[in-house]
């Protein structure tokens, strides 16, 4: 830290925010990129496990044009199970929950998707106070299928996150994986075009971006943290 | 739109992962020169009224080292919330236990007098740290707030020149669109050490925009957030929106 006089602080500021106007520009510039991307028609029939019911992928969209899907890890390979998902997933959609209320408006259904089963994520969104929609794939092919993209990775389960190198030992066939996708419905047919994983998420969660703001930053992570919000020691909360 | 083969679709995402990548670690590398601005000590003592009665802006930390206000527009004459901060505070409404466990506190701040921000957050549902700087310059000397006259002063001007949001919100808070502009959203951010509370940061307007929760969401979906000029027009308090 350097102490410093309000006018030495406003002229550090005023750069500072020179930086930040570009970098909200240039998320801006890559949100129109986003939109460019080809649409890829969904060809392959997938039914989730619903509160409803069994639904496909065009019953999701729930009346709308769009629609959102995070991929929370919740399977026999997650710690917490069979009770629990995943605790860094369970931080992002302490962050989610109160936005998504706001998409439904704005012609974008909203989903989590998991592999437990829908009994499972129902108590366990009970327990921890959310209200998004919540569905299981179940046994279908829906999480590699939008997770790895070619032939090779399908059957070997490899190249999570566009192949990099990070996860190159992490085989999707056993494991879970957190992400985003975005689907849209034209004429009755569902295209997919969008998907990002790992840090692409960290724009979606306001407590790294809150962090990113503190005099402090993210700094080291104290130990234990993030947890499920239920779990902190009274004393940190 | 545009429709592709997996493989198109997969050379264009390449292409998008690499910038991606790229402005994620612009972003890391701007959050390293916020921390890099000079600390300004807070001279001026100023009290607020909590739940728990008058706190001082040190005593606000409440056993933390660092301090994050949102500045919530809601005017001493406000009848509701603005539903744009309304929509921000569901954004973070979840994520406080969290931060508490990173050794930062966050609270909201507004001028309107405490019971009123009590009655609306019982109404949004929300269990937000709120505090009220009705009766100190708090808002004022971090320039979120300021007098119906000086208002009147900016605003007239440039009335033709405002979004449609303005005005709706001025309706949506029970004002007219000066009372409403006396306040601005904004937030800030505080560190204390040896007793000295210093202010390290401060945002407004599209500097924002990482709380809105809607937003970078939006920007991932097939269409964008398609706002044109009657952005944030669609905003509505949670409880009033139709299903």
């Amino acid at each position: 830290m350097s102490v410093g006089t309000r006018e030495e602080w406003l002229a550090a500021r005023k750069e500072l925010l020179a930086d930040e106007k570009e970098l909200t520009r240039r998320s801006d510039e890559l949100a129109h990129r986003r939109q460019e991307l080809p649409w890829v028609p969904v060809e392959k029939e997938y039914v989730f496990d619903t509160a409803e019911g069994p639904k496909t992928l065009t019953d999701l969209f729930d009346g709308r044009s769009q629609l959102l899907v995070y991929h929370f890890m919740f399977g026999p390979s997650v710690e917490g199970w069979p009770d629990a998902g995943c605790p860094g997933c369970s931080y992002t959609a302490d962050s989610l929950d109160g936005s998504v209320t706001h998409l439904a408006h704005r012609d974008v259904a909203f989903v989590a998707v998991s592999r437990a089963p829908i009994e499972q994520l129902h108590a366990y969104r009970e327990r921890m106070g959310w209200s998004f929609s919540w569905v299981s794939y179940g046994d279908s092919d829906f999480n590699i299928d939008f997770s790895v993209f070619t032939e090779e990775g399908r059957r070997t389960g490899k190249g999570f996150n566009f192949g990099t190198a990070k996860h190159a030992d992490m085989d999707l066939r056993e494991e879970e994986l957190h992400g985003l996708s975005s689907f849209v419905l034209e004429d009755g047919v569902v295209y997919h075009t969008y998907s990002t994983y790992d840090r692409g998420t960290d724009v979606l969660n306001a407590t790294w971006q809150l962090l990113d703001r503190t005099p402090k930053g993210r700094g080291e992570d104290p130990e234990g943290w993030p947890r499920r919000h239920d779990e902190y020691p009274e004393e940190d909360t | 739109m545009n429709i592709g083969t997996r493989e198109e679709w997969q050379e264009a995402r390449d292409a998008l992962l690499a910038e991606e990548k790229e402005h994620t670690r612009r972003g890391d590398e701007l959050a390293r020169k916020r921390q890099e601005l000079p600390w300004v000590p807070v001279e001026k003592e100023y009290k607020f009224a909590t739940e728990d009665g008058e706190k001082t802006l040190a005593e606000l930390f409440d056993g933390r080292s660092q301090l994050l206000v949102y500045h919530f527009m809601f005017g001493p004459d406000y009848t509701a919330g603005c539903p744009t901060c309304a929509a921000t505070a569901d954004s973070v409404n979840g994520v406080l236990p969290h931060l508490n466990a990173h050794d930062v506190t966050m609270l909201f701040v507004s001028t309107a007098p405490l019971e009123k921000l009590q009655s609306y957050e019982r109404r949004m549902g929300w269990r937000l740290p709120w505090v009220s700087a009705g009766d100190n310059d708090f808002n004022l000397d971090l320039g979120f707030s300021r007098s119906e006259e000086q208002t009147r002063e900016w605003v007239e001007p440039m009335f033709d020149q405002l979004p449609p949001v303005a005005a709706r919100n001025a309706k949506d808070t029970g004002t007219d669109v000066v009372r409403y502009l006396t306040e601005s959203p904004g937030f800030s951010a505080f560190a204390l050490k040896d007793g000295v509370v210093y202010q390290t940061y401060s945002t407004t307007a599209r500097g924002l925009e990482f709380l809105m929760g809607y937003y970078p969401i939006l920007d991932r979906s097939p269409r964008g957030r398609d706002e044109g000029p009657e952005f944030q027009l669609w905003i509505r308090p949670h409880d009033e929106y139709e299903r």
